[in-house]
Parts: structure tokens; C-alpha cells; sequence
């Protein structure tokens, strides 16, 4: 009996700690905003993806405008990269934010630059990807 | 005049006084007894032996608790873990989702950092 008890108890706190994410209807107004980009695709996600979303969708109220809808034209590439590319991804980021600032601001102004090239070379290829590769 | 006495000494002073005890005595002390090893909480043995040493008592009853207590005991050390965990999770997805939110909206698109 009292085993029986601990074993309930115990799948409860199992079942409590892996909440399920939930159904693109059972959203609240602020979450569909945050993930309106995904309105197609969101219930067939992956449930772990889901959950990792809507934490980031949390943050989505706090942006600023610029960078919401940053958010909102990069989230469906990102929620269609793979799990090994996002945490590659992640990766790569911190090893960037772990460069120094100054070394940072000049990798983002020579990407400013070359994409300002590119607009007027359609079709000249350049990446920024090697100049983050060398940091 | 004090005689000093090895504990053998009294223990067999003590043996030699219960002798000299009546039947009801003796029988009220070995009440006593009884009702005092009834009212004893078992500790329970969680360590296990050697098959040959317990051969008639099955592991499970030596690592099995006995008491509501020990129940009690046991259940909030497991909804501690579990708590720990769960707070452990919940801080890694915190780390992950800013994260995330970091990439989405920096000044650099996520192609730079997307091999």
C-alpha cells in the first residue's frame, strides 16, 4: 500500500515536471503574437521545440520594435534549422560575444559594408561567415 | 568505606538481587520488557549482505523502510531531488531561450552563425 503510494506520488512529480507544450489554440493573445510567423507549423513541432519557444516568446514583449521584428523574420528559419544546427549555432554565438566588443562592432560594420556591396553586385557571393570563423 | 566493583562484579550483584526477586516482580520487569521492545522502531538496514548471512530474509525487506517515518523520509527526499531538478531544467531553458532570443534579434542574421 504505502508503495504503492510513493509510486504514485512519484509519477506525479514526473508528470509535473515535464509540462507538455500546448496547441497553437490554447495560446494566450501575447504568445500567438510573439509566434505569429509559426501559425502554420506550430502544432506539428516537435513538443520540446514548442516548449523552447514559448520560453523565448516571453522575452518577445520586452524587445524593442526594431529588434521584434527581427524576431518575427528570423523565427521561421530558425524554427526550421535542426536541432544540431540551433545548438551549433548557439555555440557559435557565445564563442562571437566572447570576443571582444570592439573586435565585434568592426565584424558587424564589415558586414554592414558587404552586404551594402552585395545590394550593388547582385550575385557576388560574399559571406560574412569567414570573418566570425577567424575571431 | 567505599569498595570499588568491576562492571562484572555488579553485573553479577544485579543477577544474584534478581534472583532473590519474587514472581509478581519478576513478572511485572519481564511486562516491562515486552512493552518496551514493542514500542522499539525498527531501523531499517540499507546496506546490502552477503546472501549467506541472511539466507531466510529477502533483500528487499533489508532494504525495505519500516515506518511511516521513514516513508515520510524517503518521500520528501525524492520530491527534493525532483524539485532540484526541475529548478536545474527550468534554468537551462532559461539560459537557452535567451540565448536564442539573442541570435534572433542581433545586429548580425542567424546565417552567420547557422553553418
Amino acid at each position: 500500500m504505502r508503495g504503492s503510494v510513493i509510486v504514485v506520488f512519484l509519477l506525479l512529480c514526473l508528470a509535473s515536471n515535464s509540462a507538455s507544450a500546448q496547441s497553437w489554440r490554447a495560446l494566450t493573445s501575447a504568445q500567438r503574437e510573439a509566434l505569429s510567423p509559426l501559425v502554420q507549423q506550430w502544432d506539428t513541432l516537435p513538443e520540446k521545440q514548442r516548449h523552447r519557444l514559448l520560453e523565448t516568446a516571453k522575452h518577445y514583449p520586452h524587445l524593442t520594435a526594431e529588434k521584434k521584428q527581427r524576431f518575427h523574420e528570423r523565427l521561421e528559419k530558425w524554427s526550421k534549422l535542426t536541432p544540431e544546427q540551433r545548438e551549433a549555432a548557439r555555440k557559435k554565438y557565445r564563442a562571437f560575444n566572447q570576443v571582444p566588443a570592439e573586435k565585434r562592432e568592426q565584424v558587424k560594420q564589415k558586414f554592414k559594408e558587404e552586404q551594402a556591396n552585395k545590394a550593388q553586385q547582385t550575385g557576388s557571393g560574399v559571406s560574412i561567415a569567414p570573418v566570425i570563423n577567424q575571431q | 568505606m567505599i569498595t570499588k566493583l568491576s562492571p562484572n562484579q555488579i553485573a553479577q550483584l544485579l543477577t544474584q538481587s534478581t534472583r532473590q526477586l519474587d514472581a509478581s516482580t519478576l513478572s511485572s520487569l519481564v511486562d516491562a520488557r515486552q512493552n518496551a521492545l514493542k514500542r522499539q522502531v525498527r531501523m531499517p538496514v540499507f546496506a546490502f549482505t552477503p546472501a549467506s548471512a541472511h539466507t531466510s530474509a529477502r533483500w528487499t525487506d533489508r532494504v525495505t523502510p519500516h515506518s511511516t517515518q521513514q516513508w515520510i523520509a524517503i518521500g520528501l527526499l525524492v520530491a527534493a531531488l525532483v524539485a532540484a531538478t526541475s529548478f536545474w531544467r527550468h534554468s537551462q531553458e532559461q539560459q537557452i531561450s535567451e540565448l536564442d532570443v539573442a541570435i534572433l534579434t542581433d545586429d548580425l542574421p542567424i546565417e552567420v552563425f547557422v553553418d
